[in-house]
């Protein structure tokens, strides 16, 4: 938790750092939006997360946050608890997924992958292109009623981004575990540039798999 | 502490269970002992209605203003309403939201849900002796964020407060899972009447999370049994009399029966016989036969259960447990079906019809403070996003995210002086606007700036209902605006309250009114059930039993056209007692029939 900043507790007025239950009276309190993410589990600020440790505490909040415990509580509990649900489980599905939790990462760092980052990563064009001109024979193919024929070679272009989105996912757990040895020193902007590359191509991946899958679902369905 | 009660709202049958002691029971109807209330609502041209297997008596005489299967339309618009739904129903509307037309009255689905709920909660007062306000009712997990909202608005019509919207396959892993006290990995496969759910759960020290979900909400028994009913009874005959109400309603009828008889037979006969249009169809059906004609409609069924293992990031063999529920699961093929795609039997020892109740009615105990050694984590079955330019979604909440959850989005206005930003909701998976469904639009007021200068947050929450609320703030002055909300599938609030107030005024001016309906519907199903055993099983009858009892039918027959509900109750009483002897005697014998055959050691 953010233990500069004080607050008050909605039902005894005790001053307390953030915390998600009052030290005085143990009411629920709201957290603030922009506690982040690790502190939420009491977990450091480091991108490399031991998943059973985050899970369990998962669900060890959850147990003592969720709207469910509250029903019968006071209008200020039941929205503490809303929101404080909303954000730990924000907070866990982001933590827990190794892309999420390396986006999140580049955010608290101050920076972000565009929202329309449509340009291919320059290490991908290779295989961007292949597969660009592999969906357009299938639907040329598909055109001419030899789908079947195609979905063949189509299966053999997921395997190969398959692999490749799998490779630049390693890339980018090497590179988070990284992160904890640089104490935030040199070697930080060189570490940031790669981080920010494999995500971008993994983010490219992801569409083109997707683009794979709703070709190949449309020659099935010819 | 107040009570919270579960209710199963089913498109076939619904029930209503609560908990006694510490386990959950589902209260049946006191007269006839059965726990499933038909989802079945006729409406007499006098503005009077009778719901449950009062109403089922009626509906193939008066199928077009007796309504079946209503959830099938909840928070539905016109545009989603098929041709068959054309033929069987009259609407009032050609567009907006789904509107019967009966007896020159328009009633919306979460009206007809309203009057069953209402029947439930009658019937779970004057079991508990005491009001019952506050409910837990259960929905398809795949239900849209409408479908939520017309379910909520059915509970406020009928007077109660909705304290939790519980996706069925959940309520079911609740029963289940502290029934077996498993934990694990479960599927839970939920088959009713006209849904269909698959939800993927880990069981975890008392944590029921789901993992993912998926679905058709149009889909069911149904489905199965038109099926049926055109392939076996209507396809030979002509066309008019094929789509004729009537006609239609007494076969689907026919195919639910004979589908019934076939979980357990391996050949029925199947009878369509409509006297009055000269229509008389008979033939044997076999199971084979049966299942070669809906195995496709089964098959629909695998695809969502892919899916959701796939977004669970599992494969079928990692499935420790699939527990089986709704009336549909009976069927063999069903069985057969699920068992293969997850590669070991389905669990089918708890009762389908009744686990979902009871999951709800243990998850009402929690909710009223007095259970706390269970939590459920539910998840949004489909991703939430907002129009933008190009007719493009863009995505703010995954599907299978963990509820609840929110999402904060940034505005700006782009020309001077704008006094309002629209915002556009949909739900779907699909990426183009028009291919996903809308939920609503919400108009956010701005004080007059320069473009670009106004910085409204909003921000999406989606409750622990499903249900998604939105709330806007001034990111410069902090304040809160307000949101108008124009539901696209559903009632305005107004609507609601207008509704509300009507059914206000007609139950406290009609209180004697209503004794007396529900003590003629009562009489009805007695007199029903009466003339039903009389004919089955005549041979039973001793000397002068008949004479006896028609003199009390009779009675009563007369006391229907008065309206002393007090006397009614009493000549109900009376059949009663003058058909105990023979109730008894057909019970022997069919008990006599049931062990007929069977080794004494195996008795």
């Amino acid at each position: 938790m953010d233990y500069a900043t004080l607050v008050r507790c909605w039902r005894c007025a005790d001053e307390h750092p953030v915390t998600l239950f009052c030290p005085h009276c143990q009411a629920i309190q709201q957290l603030l939006p922009q506690v982040d993410y690790f502190s939420v589990f009491d977990l450091p600020r480091n991108p490399v997360v031991d998943e059973a440790v985050l899970t369990s505490r998962y669900y060890e909040l959850s147990r003592r946050l969720h709207p469910d415990l509250y029903q019968t509580g006071t209008s200020e509990e039941k929205e503490a608890s809303l929101k404080n649900t909303a954000l730990l489980n924000r907070a866990y599905r982001t933590l827990r997924d190794l892309v999420q939790r390396g986006q999140y990462w580049l955010e608290l760092q101050g920076e972000q992958l565009g929202r329309d980052n449509n340009r291919v990563p320059p290490a991908l064009a290779a295989l961007v292109f292949e597969v660009q001109e592999q969906l357009a024979d299938v639907r040329e193919a598909r055109a001419a009623n030899k789908g079947t024929e195609v979905t063949a070679e189509l299966a053999t272009v997921r395997v190969e981004v398959q692999a490749r989105f799998e490779q630049s996912c390693m890339t980018l757990e090497k590179n988070l575990a990284q992160w904890g040895n640089t104490n935030g020193t040199s070697g930080t902007s060189a570490l940031l540039q790669q981080l920010k590359t494999c995500l971008s191509e993994i983010a490219y991946l992801r569409t083109l798999l997707r683009d794979v899958d709703k070709e190949s679902e449309a020659s099935w369905n010819g | 502490m107040e009570r919270i009660v579960g209710i199963d709202l089913g498109t076939t049958n619904s029930l209503i269970a609560f908990v006694d002691g510490d386990a959950p029971r589902v209260i049946a109807d006191p007269h006839t002992g059965d726990p499933l209330l038909p989802s079945i609502v006729a409406f007499s041209e006098d503005g009077q209605t009778v719901v449950g297997s009062a109403a089922q008596a009626v509906l193939a005489e008066h199928p077009l203003t007796t309504i079946q299967s209503v959830k099938r339309f909840m928070g539905l618009g016109m545009e989603h309403v098929s041709a068959a739904d054309h033929r069987r129903y009259r609407f009032a509307e050609e567009t907006g939201i789904v509107r019967f037309a009966i007896h020159g009255r328009q009633i919306t689905p979460p009206e007809v849900s309203a009057l069953i709920l209402r029947a439930l909660r009658e019937r779970a007062e004057a079991f508990l002796q005491e009001p019952v306000r506050k409910v837990v009712i259960t929905v398809p997990a795949y239900f849209n964020d409408s479908q939520r909202q017309a379910t909520k608005d059915a509970g406020r019509l009928a007077g109660l407060e909705v304290v939790r919207l519980l996706n069925e396959p959940t309520a079911a892993s609740l029963a289940y899972g502290l029934d077996k006290k498993e934990e694990g990995l479960i599927a839970v496969y939920d088959l009713g009447g006209g849904t269909f759910d698959i939800s993927i759960l880990r069981l975890h020290i008392g944590i029921f999370e789901v993992l993912s979900t998926n679905g058709d909400t149009r889909l069911g028994g149904d489905d199965i049994d038109q099926r049926i009913a055109e392939r076996f009874l209507l396809a030979g005959l002509p066309e008019s009399k094929q789509h004729d109400p009537q006609v239609a309603s007494h076969a689907r009828r026919a195919a639910e029966e004979a589908k019934r008889s076939l979980s357990l037979t391996e050949t029925t006969s199947i009878v369509l016989d409509v006297p009055e249009q000269n229509i008389h169809v008979a033939r044997t059906l076999t199971r084979r036969e049966l299942e070669e004609a809906v195995d496709d409609i089964i098959a629909r069924t695998l695809g969502p259960c892919r899916q959701a293992l796939k977004d669970a990031g599992l494969e079928p063999r990692e499935i420790e447990a699939v527990v089986m529920v709704g009336g549909s699961t009976r069927m063999p093929l069903v069985r057969r079906r699920v068992g293969e795609f997850f590669g070991r039997t389905p669990l089918t020892d708890l009762n389908p019809d009744e686990v979902v109740a009871l999951g709800a009615a243990v998850q009402a105990d929690t909710l009223s403070g007095r259970r706390k050694d269970m939590l459920l984590l539910d998840v949004v079955p489909l991703s939430l996003g907002i129009e933008t330019m190009g007719g493009v979604l863009s995505r703010l909440i995954e599907r299978n995210t963990t509820i609840p959850t929110s999402a904060q989005e940034m505005f700006t206005t782009a020309v001077d002086d704008q006094t309002a930003v629209d915002i556009h909701v949909l739900q779907g998976e699909r990426e183009l606007v028009q291919d996903c469904r809308s939920l609503a639009r919400f108009k956010i007021p701005i004080d007059p700036h320069p473009a670009g200068i106004p910085r409204v947050g909003v921000t999406f929450m989606i409750d622990a209902n499903g249900i998604l609320n939105v709330t806007a703030t001034d990111l410069r002055t902090k304040r809160e605006r307000s949101v108008e909300v124009k539901p696209s599938y559903g009632l305005t609030d107004e609507e609601v309250e207008r509704l509300l107030e009507e059914s206000i005024d007609f139950a406290e001016t009609d209180v004697e009114q209503r004794l007396l309906i529900e003590a003629r519907t009562e009489a009805n199903t007695v007199l029903h059930a009466t003339d039903k055993q009389l004919r089955q099983h005549a041979a039973l009858l001793h000397e002068g039993e008949v004479e006896q009892i028609s003199t009390v039918v009779k009675t009563l027959q007369d006391a229907l056209q008065g309206s002393d509900y007090n006397l009614i109750r009493d000549l109900i009483d009376a059949l009663s007692t003058a058909t105990t002897p023979f109730a008894q005697r057909i019970m022997d014998t069919s008990i006599a029939e049931a062990l007929e055959g069977k080794e004494l050691s195996r008795v």
